[in-house]
């Protein structure tokens, strides 16, 4: 199978600390990828250059066939790269229906005289995007009620899913997903674990999780990069990583990495 | 407090007030003004079609409203007049009074029963009411000897760069406080190529459009230095370009341009300096002629033309695929962003589109004066606007309009005619100490110092919350009630 973004070397330096040092990571097309690591080890930061909204000191990054390095955080979205955020950052005062239609704002095309003028293509192309609006609202499980709320005043779990919703209607081919069950009960949990097998399954959209939860990041991926300090320590399946060493070194400490190895040969013996 | 009660109190206020600081037969205005406020601010108490319900609550309403409108009628006849040397009138005071009544109870019934139509029927009857008191304004005047109109066009002009500030402020959430030179280069550009000053004599109805495109042009002139700044940032850049532009144009009247050892210029006058431009082409339409400077009414019609479509134009673009990428970049540029908006484009469209509208009305202003200097665009006339903004609520048009009629009408009308009352009252009553305070001139930036601190502190979404917000206020308080 075909990656479809793949990074070589990259690095981020602000200043003298080096938040990502030279990271070699592949995201299989149609996979559901996770990216896990202890807080502050530059995960957030590595989707951030990914995005455009920061460019590497060094490395590329290639999408598709298409190097991203340099470009801006919209032409990322036009390319087909769509996120959410670790921190929900809706459009607090536009409702949910016009927080989904400004993701698909790169696959408008009505410009200023048309909009003026209110030709036949802008009507028909604004119906068409507010009917699809609603559908990938209906799709993330929002109930329909809801679609003309302001956002800030839903539900906090419904304020997760409607950035997904916002980050489907960019059309990606591959969705960045930043930690998107933080804050949220054991139930909306195996719920948003469901929408996003059902994203990938249904719409054979390639996803990039950051998560925390590891119930989630063992159920749902295929394969998982560790990220400790801003480098790579590990890759791989999940029962890889869930017996190796380093992995359990960065998370828990030395002292507990050869309590788990113990227990393994124990348990092994 | 009983909001039926409070609406017709706010209604009535207003009246009052004009009655009272006015005098003559503004009294009559000033019922039909409490009638409408007190129609606009009225609640749906009563559901939906029910007429006989609506007329009911109109009447008791408009009651409120006119007992106040009359007593301010019937105190600046008898009490105030004499005093400041008109004698007391009956035969007048009593069509003061009849007027007030006979129009502000009939509009005050006939807004209540609008408003319990559903939301379509309901705009389209106020389209409807809103459009026949402007129509008819000019003759009303006319008829009623207020003589208004030459400050109600100036209104007009204010209200419509205050609609254009909205696009930059309100919608796209950039705070410009140097939106007054797109007026003045407006003004200029049109000033320019329709006066004798370069010999260029195009009619009005073309200069206009060329105001429009230079206004344009310079909007993304100075707005593309802007576009990595935010909020205080920005605000001072603009705020220099705002003093920058008119001394600039004070003083290119001798532009002297070398090049190597060519002279390309040598003391050129474009602006104008001090002098300014004068005189300035009045429009032409057949069956008017050229547009008068002692008949208001063409030029009020024309303002109030080039205002309905602006508005007209400017919803199209709100409530469209670039009228979200505005408020997305309002609300968070980051976010905006990474949903594929080039906020690059998108903030110099604003600034743009923000500056046509100020270079239209720059346009009709130098025309309608006829001419134009410098110090006609300083810096508190981008204040003002940004008052008239805040005051009726960022990024909503009705709401911005009624901010702009209510802080225009208060610095161009009433506190003028309230100092004079005021500064006879002086007089009469011999007291010489206060004779020299002007309350017009002397108060007036503190008054909309005032009003901007009141309104941050006790209404910050301003006087007529854009509908994102009003739908947010029902639900906020229904989640306070369940708890």
């Amino acid at each position: 199978m075909t990656n479809i973004l793949e990074t070589c070397g990259v690095t981020k330096q602000f200043g003298g600390l080096t938040a990502v040092n030279d990271v070699n990571f592949n995201v299989r097309q149609g996979s559901i990828t996770s990216l896990i690591g202890p807080n502050g080890a530059g995960k957030t930061t590595f989707f951030n250059m990914i995005t455009g909204l920061y460019v590497p000191t060094a490395g590329t990054i290639t999408f598709a066939g298409q190097s991203l390095v340099g470009l801006k955080p919209h032409d990322v979205t036009a390319a087909g790269i769509g996120r959410t955020f670790q921190n929900i950052r809706l459009f607090a005062n536009m409702t949910a229906v016009e927080n989904v239609m400004v993701g698909m704002h790169t696959r408008m095309r009505a410009g200023v005289l048309g909009i003026l003028a209110n030709v036949a293509g802008v009507r028909r192309e604004e119906a068409a995007s507010r009917q699809k609006a609603h559908e990938l609202l209906d799709y993330v499980g929002l109930d329909a009620q809801r679609a003309d709320d302001v956002s800030k005043n839903l539900p906090y779990g419904d304020q997760r899913r409607l950035e997904i919703a916002r980050a489907l209607a960019t059309d990606p081919q591959l969705l960045l997903l930043d930690e998107p069950t933080a804050g949220m009960n054991p139930q909306e949990t195996a719920e948003l674990t469901q929408l996003i097998r059902r994203i990938r399954d249904e719409r054979g959209i390639t996803i990039l999780l950051i998560e925390h939860d590891m119930k989630l990041v063992m159920d749902i991926s295929e394969a998982i990069t560790v990220l400790d300090r801003g480098t790579k320590i590990a890759e791989g399946l999940p029962s890889d990583i869930r017996s190796n060493e380093q992995v359990i070194e960065a998370y828990l400490g030395r002292g507990a990495a050869a309590m788990a190895q113990k227990q393994a040969q124990q348990g092994g013996a | 407090m009983n909001t039926r009660i409070r609406s017709s109190l706010i209604g009535g206020v207003f009246g009052f007030a004009i009655a009272l600081i006015s005098g003559g037969f503004a009294g009559i205005l000033a019922g039909l003004v409490a009638g409408l406020i007190n129609g606009f601010s009225v609640p749906q108490a009563e559901p939906l079609n029910n007429r006989a319900g609506a007329v009911r609550q109109g009447l008791v309403a408009s009651l409120i409203a006119s007992v106040l409108t009359i007593l301010g009628i019937v105190i600046r006849s008898v009490l105030i007049d004499p005093v400041i040397g008109t004698p007391l009138n009956i035969a007048s005071l009593l069509i003061s009074m009849i007027g007030a009544l006979i129009l502000g109870i009939p509009v005050c019934v006939i807004m209540c029963v609008i408003r319990t139509e559903p939301p379509a029927r309901e705009r389209i009857g106020l389209a409807i009411v809103i459009g026949i008191v402007l129509v008819t304004y000019p003759w009303l005047d006319q008829f009623l000897n207020l003589r208004f109109m030459n400050e109600v066009i100036p209104v007009l002009v204010f209200i419509l760069m205050a609609l254009g500030l909205n696009i930059v402020v309100g919608y796209a959430g950039l705070l410009d406080l140097g939106y007054a030179a797109f007026f003045a280069i407006g003004a200029y550009a049109a000033g320019m190529v329709s006066s004798p000053h370069f010999g260029i004599s195009l009619s009005f109805w073309l200069a206009i459009w060329v105001a429009a495109a230079v206004a344009a042009l310079f909007g993304v002139i100075l707005g593309s230095p802007t576009l990595p700044l935010r909020g205080d940032y920005l605000a001072i850049v603009t705020l220099g370009f705002g003093e920058i532009v008119p001394i600039a144009i004070k003083n290119l009247d001798k532009v002297t341009i070398h090049i190597w050892n060519y002279p390309l210029l040598v003391n050129f006058d474009i602006t104008g300096g001090t002098k300014g431009i004068n005189p300035i082409n009045r429009p032409w339409l057949p069956v008017i002629g050229e547009f008068s400077p002692s008949a208001p009414t063409p030029w009020y019609f024309l303002i109030l033309g080039i205002m309905l479509i602006s508005i007209f134009f400017i919803s199209r673009l709100r409530n469209s695929r670039l009228g979200r990428a505005w408020t997305a970049l309002r609300e968070d540029e980051l976010a905006a962003g990474a949903m594929g908006i080039n906020t690059v484009n998108v903030k110099l469209l604003a600034f743009a589109i923000g500056a046509t509208v100020s270079g239209l009305a720059g346009a009709f202003y130098g025309s309608y004066i006829s001419a134009i200097f410098p110090e006609s665009f300083r810096f508190d006339v981008s204040v003002m606007l940004l008052c008239m903004v805040i005051l009726g609520g960022l990024g909503n048009m009705s709401g911005v309009i009624l901010g702009g009629i209510i802080i225009q009408f208060a610095d161009r009308l009433f506190l003028p005619q309230f100092s004079t009352v005021v500064q006879k009252l002086i007089v009469a009553s011999g007291n010489v100490s206060l004779r020299e305070v002007n309350f017009a001139s002397d108060f007036r930036l503190l008054l909309f110092g005032l009003t901007l601190v009141l309104m941050m502190i006790l209404r910050p979404q301003g006087l007529v919350p854009s509908g994102r917000a009003a739908r947010v206020m029902p639900t906020a308080d229904a989640e306070v009630s369940h708890d």
